[in-house]
């Protein structure tokens, strides 16, 4: 026998109460895994933004429209540029799904896909696309999930461009990073321009800039800025980083909510394991007592105390982590295929794991400190005075 | 000291406090404890006998007075110092046995020497060792809620034996057995005391425990008569 054996003997004394508590803990780590890996992959585009590419818009607001020229002008007029791009954002919906939200947009067919490099898309496919103007790219979730094939022919309703719009699926893009959606809608920006009114011509959404040396990204976007610092269409041009940051912030009280929860979480568990430790020590008093008359020492019976807290915390993280991954990724296949649009991919980072690991034996320790430190006497006749010693 | 006494006490005191008021327990002991004597020490409830143990035991403090045990001043020790004492050189035997319930008749056993420097073979030999002398070596993997109470108190009396210590205290050892087991556990601490030469201080309110003893003290009021 050695120490450990005695202080896991003694953790599961009270098998059931043990049982129970190291559960709960358990499903307190799943929860706060769950949690972050929720908070983790909405803050993965932010994390996963191209550290070369910026994002141009109207400096009102990304709701407002810029002329076309804007897209010619930095061409000619910028300096240290490896490419240039620009969309619309279509906001349409399918009508037999209509709350089923996925992103679409009305891109440069011509520009696009080389600025966005990510994207992926069979050489044959790319130019059956390109060939066709009323010709759709879609994402491979967003084809999953409708049973949309190559050569399918898809009406989505506008809301932004109202009218039902009709579109030949031509093509079915791949990522190179996981943190790119995979349910994505593109057409032709032509296809679009053609036909709204006049008023609502040549005008384009945003543009994607892409700098040669990401070093210059800052005097880059000062650049573009100052270009149309004196025209009715003003720019706000930044990194794409902060670009991304911006929509995640709209949902930024959300995420501190669900960071705050997470953790909690987390603290109502402390209190838990604080409360069966504290249990134990009151009814094992007598017994720390005859240890004490052995020739055990306080600070032995203190690591008694921690060591079963810290057992059955850690004990129950492990358990909660094991558990995470296939509930996570049960769950992370349905969510990958209902939202990609907001969730592209789904699943627990090693790093989250990490920290869960870490909490896990920090609750095993804080929860030992009051049940240590409990109000028997802490002398030997002190503890074995509450015996029934004669 | 008497030379040959391995306990001795001089104007041994000790008060508790209820409050503000002391309530005096012990009221200046003299006494000498001759090495490998057998004592029992006897008097009403109250009398303090468990007290003394304990004082004896280094596990309380005097309030005043020396106390000398095997060449020790516990007086003069402070909390760790007495429980690496305790360690060494006394053999704790309770009424209630108290072995650890989650634990074999031998990992009670090995428990006092988890604190000493000896290897997991060394250990489980001094273990095998003391259980059999306590007969009862083809149970040490029993967990005490499966043995009886006299087998029980016998595991405890392996265990407070298993570090060899200079002495054995044993408070009510045969007050939770019946009279057979009791008469068992008698006759294995007369032949701990008369074969091993080990000093046996005793506290008991049963008159056929004390006969077994070689020094019979009576304690009253604090005092010893």
């Amino acid at each position: 026998m050695n120490y450990f054996a005695l202080v896991f003997k003694s953790a599961f004394r009270n098998r059931t109460r043990s049982i129970m508590t190291t559960a709960g803990m358990a499903v307190a780590v799943l929860s706060f895994l769950f949690l972050r890996t929720v908070v983790d992959v909405w803050n993965s585009g932010i994390s996963a933004a191209a550290q070369d590419r910026l994002a141009t818009r109207h400096k009102i607001s990304i709701t407002m429209t810029l002329p076309k020229t804007h897209y010619q002008k930095i061409i000619d007029r910028v300096p240290n540029l490896s490419g240039v791009t620009y969309a619309n954002w279509f906001g349409a919906v399918y009508p037999p799904d209509e709350h089923g939200f996925f992103a679409n947009f009305a891109i440069n067919g011509d520009t696009y896909f080389k600025v966005y490099n990510e994207l992926v898309i069979p050489p044959d496919q790319l130019q059956a696309w390109q060939e066709d103007r009323a010709g759709a790219v879609v994402g491979p979730q967003l084809a999953k999930k409708y049973g949309w094939k190559i050569g399918d022919r898809v009406t989505l309703r506008g809301t932004i461009y109202p009218g039902d719009w009709t579109f030949n699926v031509r093509a079915i893009y791949d990522t190179t990073s996981k943190s790119f959606d995979k349910s994505t809608f593109m057409f032709h920006w032509d296809y679009l321009n053609d036909a709204v009114s006049e008023t609502r011509k040549e005008q384009i959404g945003f543009l994607g800039v892409r700098v040669a040396d990401p070093r210059q990204g800052a005097q880059v976007a000062r650049a573009i800025d100052e270009l149309f610092a004196s025209s009715d269409a003003e720019t706000l041009t930044e990194s794409e980083r902060a670009f991304n940051l911006e929509f995640v912030s709209m949902y930024s009280a959300i995420l501190t909510a669900m960071d705050v929860v997470s953790i909690v979480i987390l603290l109502i568990m402390t209190l838990i394991v604080a409360n069966t430790i504290a249990m134990g020590v009151r009814e094992r008093a007598h017994e720390y007592g005859v240890l004490r008359a052995i020739g055990f020492k306080p600070k032995h019976l203190l690591a008694f105390v921690f060591g079963e807290s810290t057992l059955i915390a850690v004990l129950g993280g492990c358990l909660g982590i094991a558990i995470a991954f296939p509930v996570i990724s049960g769950f992370g296949k349905v969510i990958e295929d209902n939202l990609s649009g907001m969730f592209p991919y789904f699943s627990m980072n090693t790093s989250t794991m990490m920290i869960a690991g870490g909490l896990s034996l920090a609750v095993g320790l804080i929860s030992a400190i009051v049940p240590a430190d409990s109000n028997t006497p802490t002398t030997c006749a002190g503890r074995l005075a509450l015996s029934s010693m004669s | 000291m008497s030379s040959q006494a391995i306990v001795s006490l001089r104007q041994l005191r000790k008060s508790y406090f209820r409050g503000h008021i002391e309530v005096p327990v012990l009221d200046g002991i003299d006494l000498d404890i001759p090495n490998a004597s057998f004592e029992a020490l006897m008097g009403p409830s109250g009398s303090g006998k468990t007290t003394l143990l304990n004082l004896i035991a280094g596990i309380d403090r005097p309030t005043s007075g020396t106390l000398t045990v095997a060449g020790a001043d516990l007086s003069k020790m402070n909390e760790s110092k007495l429980a690496d004492w305790r360690a060494a050189n006394i053999g704790f035997i309770f009424q209630s046995y108290n072995l650890i319930p989650v634990l074999t008749a031998a990992q009670n056993v090995e428990l006092p020497l988890l604190l000493t420097k000896l290897n997991k073979k060394d250990r489980s030999e001094r273990v095998r060792t003391a259980l059999r002398i306590v007969g009862l070596e083809e149970r040490m993997k029993h967990y005490p809620r499966e043995l009886s109470g006299g087998q029980e108190q016998r595991v405890a009396i392996a265990r407070a034996l298993v570090s060899d210590p200079t002495i054995l205290v044993a408070d009510e050892p045969t007050g939770d057995l019946d009279r057979k087991s009791a008469d068992e556990i008698l006759d294995l601490l007369v032949q701990l005391n008369e074969k091993f030469g080990k000093t046996i201080i005793m506290v008991t309110h049963d008159p056929q425990a004390a006969d077994r003893a070689k020094i019979k003290r009576h304690l009253n009021k604090g005092l010893l008569e």
